[in-house]
Parts: structure tokens; sequence; C-alpha cells
């Protein structure tokens, strides 16, 4: 009895070692291949869009008021009682808790500087403050993943047309506002899709059409294009900036440590005087 | 190309969730300052903090306008540190602790608390100037 087992189990091992043998090793899928020498000559037969570009922001103002979202019904309510706010001084904290303005509110309405940077199969936006900001709008010829993974900035991909950049994003959190300032907009609610054309319109100044599709808070797709400006000669970089430095000073620990310790703020963010 | 997003698990949450108040964490817009009207604080420098995504200063002085206050530590509040370097000149070094200042400033509407936007710094012993409208980096050939 024992000995037939023993035979029962030699067989069934070797069976087992012959079917991997002959079953096809599942090749890994390299969505990053390693650029080739061709890859980086490449890039230098794309448009110069180095250098710290800004956001006009008196633009952004102009659009506020000339160019708003063609918000549903029920959300115009709410952005009408914002404005009101607003103007009473009482705004709306659209960017709680230091999270990013995300796509595409980043584009939208930032006061702040971005830079953008060429590698092989890929284009990245890095945003000078508010909570670590960044795109990457890949460029390698793949497709939005199978399976959504919601993000602040969702999944861009992106094409060369001439010189202009055409992104389309998905997947971006219900959460992220769909904002017109900082103080006024709403959550896109889910289902956004972005698209945009980003082209430089002269050698400084950069133009980012969108249409924006936000079924759950607009009517229709909405069309804007945001102006940067390149600063060229300034002898300043972009530098980190974290938002939450904002609500912390620096301290030292019961052991001496340098740290951080959170400081009081009203509930509009701004800080409080000591008594 | 079509938006394939799918809700992919919402936690319901009973009723309406309040925002923002417990976590101020943010940059926010200006309005509960009074941009209609400016006010002038002379006084010394406590603190210049240099940070995202408002930069402060806190001065203790006497405000003009309210002069019958006396003394008192007035926090006001700017815009980013890249932002103050291209519009206003500014270096994390501009002023320092102790200093005499000039501060213009609107106040923050609630006249109970003592913050506002500054508007511009003179720093007393140079006469240096550093003023803090984010929308002067657009003005043509400001380097």
């Amino acid at each position: 009895m024992r000995s037939r087992l023993l035979a029962m189990v030699v067989v069934l091992a070797s069976t087992a070692a012959a079917d991997a043998q002959n079953t096809p090793k599942k090749q890994p899928t390299i969505i990053n291949p390693p650029p080739t020498a061709q890859d980086y000559a490449d890039l230098a037969k794309l448009p110069d869009w180095s250098g710290v570009w800004n956001p006009k922001i008196t633009d952004q103002d102009r659009q506020a008021r000339d160019n708003p979202p063609p918000w549903n019904e029920k959300v115009a309510k709410e952005v009408e009682k914002m404005w009101a706010e607003e103007k009473a001084g009482r705004p709306k904290l659209i960017f709680y808790g230091c999270f990013p303005e995300a796509h595409p509110s980043w584009m939208l309405v930032t006061h702040n500087a971005m830079e953008i940077l060429f590698t092989p199969g890929r284009v990245t936006m890095l945003g000078e403050s508010d909570g670590n900001r960044l795109r990457r709008i890949y460029t390698d010829g793949r497709l939005h993943p199978e399976t959504p993974d919601p993000s602040f900035h969702g999944h861009s991909i992106g094409r060369w047309e001439g010189d202009t950049l055409v992104v389309d994003t998905v997947d971006i959190l219900p959460q992220a506002p769909l904002a017109i300032s900082e103080a006024v907009g709403v959550p896109n609610d889910g289902d956004m899709h972005v698209t945009e054309r980003i082209y430089l319109a002269e050698k400084d100044i950069l133009h980012v059409e969108l249409e924006i599709t936000a079924p759950n808070i607009l009517t229709k797709p909405w069309k804007t294009t945001r102006i940067f400006f390149r600063q060229r000669a300034r002898k300043f970089d972009i530098i980190e900036g974290v938002c939450q430095l904002g609500d912390y000073r620096e301290a030292k620990d019961e052991n001496g440590h340098h740290v951080f310790v959170p400081i009081e703020k009203t509930e509009w963010g701004n800080l409080v005087a000591p008594k | 190309m079509t938006n394939h997003f799918k809700p992919i698990g919402v936690l319901a949450v009973a009723g309406t969730v309040a925002v923002g108040i417990a976590s101020v964490s943010a940059h926010h817009s200006t309005t509960m300052f009074d941009h209609s009207t400016t006010m002038m604080i002379n006084g010394e420098v406590v603190e210049l903090r240099w940070v995202n995504p408002h930069v402060s200063l806190s001065v203790n002085g006497v405000v003009k306008e309210r002069a019958e206050d006396g003394p008192a530590v007035w926090v006001m509040e700017m815009t980013s540190p890249g932002n103050l370097v291209r519009a206003g000149g500014w270096r994390r070094d501009a002023v320092k602790a102790g200093e005499k200042v000039e501060v213009l400033f609107s106040p923050l509407r609630d006249a109970e608390r003592k913050g506002g936007a500054l508007k511009k710094l003179t720093v007393l012993a140079t006469g240096e100037v550093f003023t803090a409208n984010i929308r002067e980096q657009e003005r043509p050939g400001l380097e």
C-alpha cells in the first residue's frame, strides 16, 4: 500500500514538472522600456517649453466672469451662493486640506508657477506649490488603463500633432473640484473627461485649450483657454512649496529634535494673531 | 476617446458632510480681507514666516487707524514665496525680527481679529520697499 502511494506521488510530481516545462512562461508586461539614443534625440525636435511658466491670473479673473462653465441647474444655484459668500467676505474653502487643486482646476485657477519636462515617452508637469502637484502625460502610445485607478490628476495620454500636445485625461477623483476661482467651484462628482491642446501661441506664451466634460455638474462640454507666460531671464528657479507648512511652525520636541507643531487658524484659513 | 471612469465604491455617509471647517489647511481666497480699506501699522517685526501657501509677517506695533487699541501683534498674510519673489522682489531674509517697519495692509473684515493682507512693507532702516500684488508679475519686462 505504501509503495503504491509513493508511486502515485512520483507520477503526479513528474507530470506537473512536464506541464511546467511545456506551458509557455507568461512574459511580464513592459510599460516603461529603456529609452534608446534615438528616443532622446527625438526630444530635440519638440518645441521649447523649458523655463518657469506662470498663469495669467488677470485672464482667470476675466473668465470667471465672462466664460462661466455651463453648470446644471442645481449646481448653478450653489455657485450663485458661493459668489455671494465670496462677495460678503466668507469665501468657501474649495481647496481644503491642502489637497492638490487637481486636474483640470490646476490649469484653470492656479496662482503659482509650473515647469514642463520632456523625457522619452512622457511629458511631466510640475507645480511649484499647493500640495504635491504633478501631472504625467504618457506619449508612448499606451491607452488608458482597463481598470480605473482614480487620482487627483487622472490618467493622461498624449500625442504630438506638430508642435501641439493633444492630451486626453480620465479617471479623475470625483472629489476633485471644477473651480473657476479659489472660492467658487464644486466637486466634479465623477465621469469627468478632459481634452487639451497645449501649444506656444507666442515665443513666451503657452496656451492650454481645454474641453471639459463633466456630466454630473455641467449641461454640456465647456471650452476655455488658459494662458501661461514664461519668465525666461529671471534669476529664480521653481522651488518646493509644501502647502501644509502653513499650518505648522518650527519647534523642538522634548528630546531637542527639530519638529513641526500645529498652529491655530481661523475657519477661513487665516492665521491667528497672538493674544 | 470616452471616459471609462466608474465609481468603484463610494462609502455611503449618512447626511451631509461638513467639509473644511475643522481642517483649515488650504490656500484660500482673500475676500475675508476688506480690500477697500487700507490701514498702517508701525512697529517691530516679530517674525517673517517664509512658507507656502501664504507667507506671513507678524508685527508688534500700533495701527494708526486703531491707535486706541495700543500696541499689539498683528499678522499680515501674503501670497506664496515664489510669487513674492517674482512679483514683489522679496527674499527669505527681506526683513528680520526686531527691525522697525511700516506696513500698509487691508484688515480682516472681522475687526476682532488682528490680521490683514499686506500691501506694502517699508523697512525703515534701509528704506527698502516690498509689495505683494500677485498680478504685478504679469507686467511686461518685469525682471
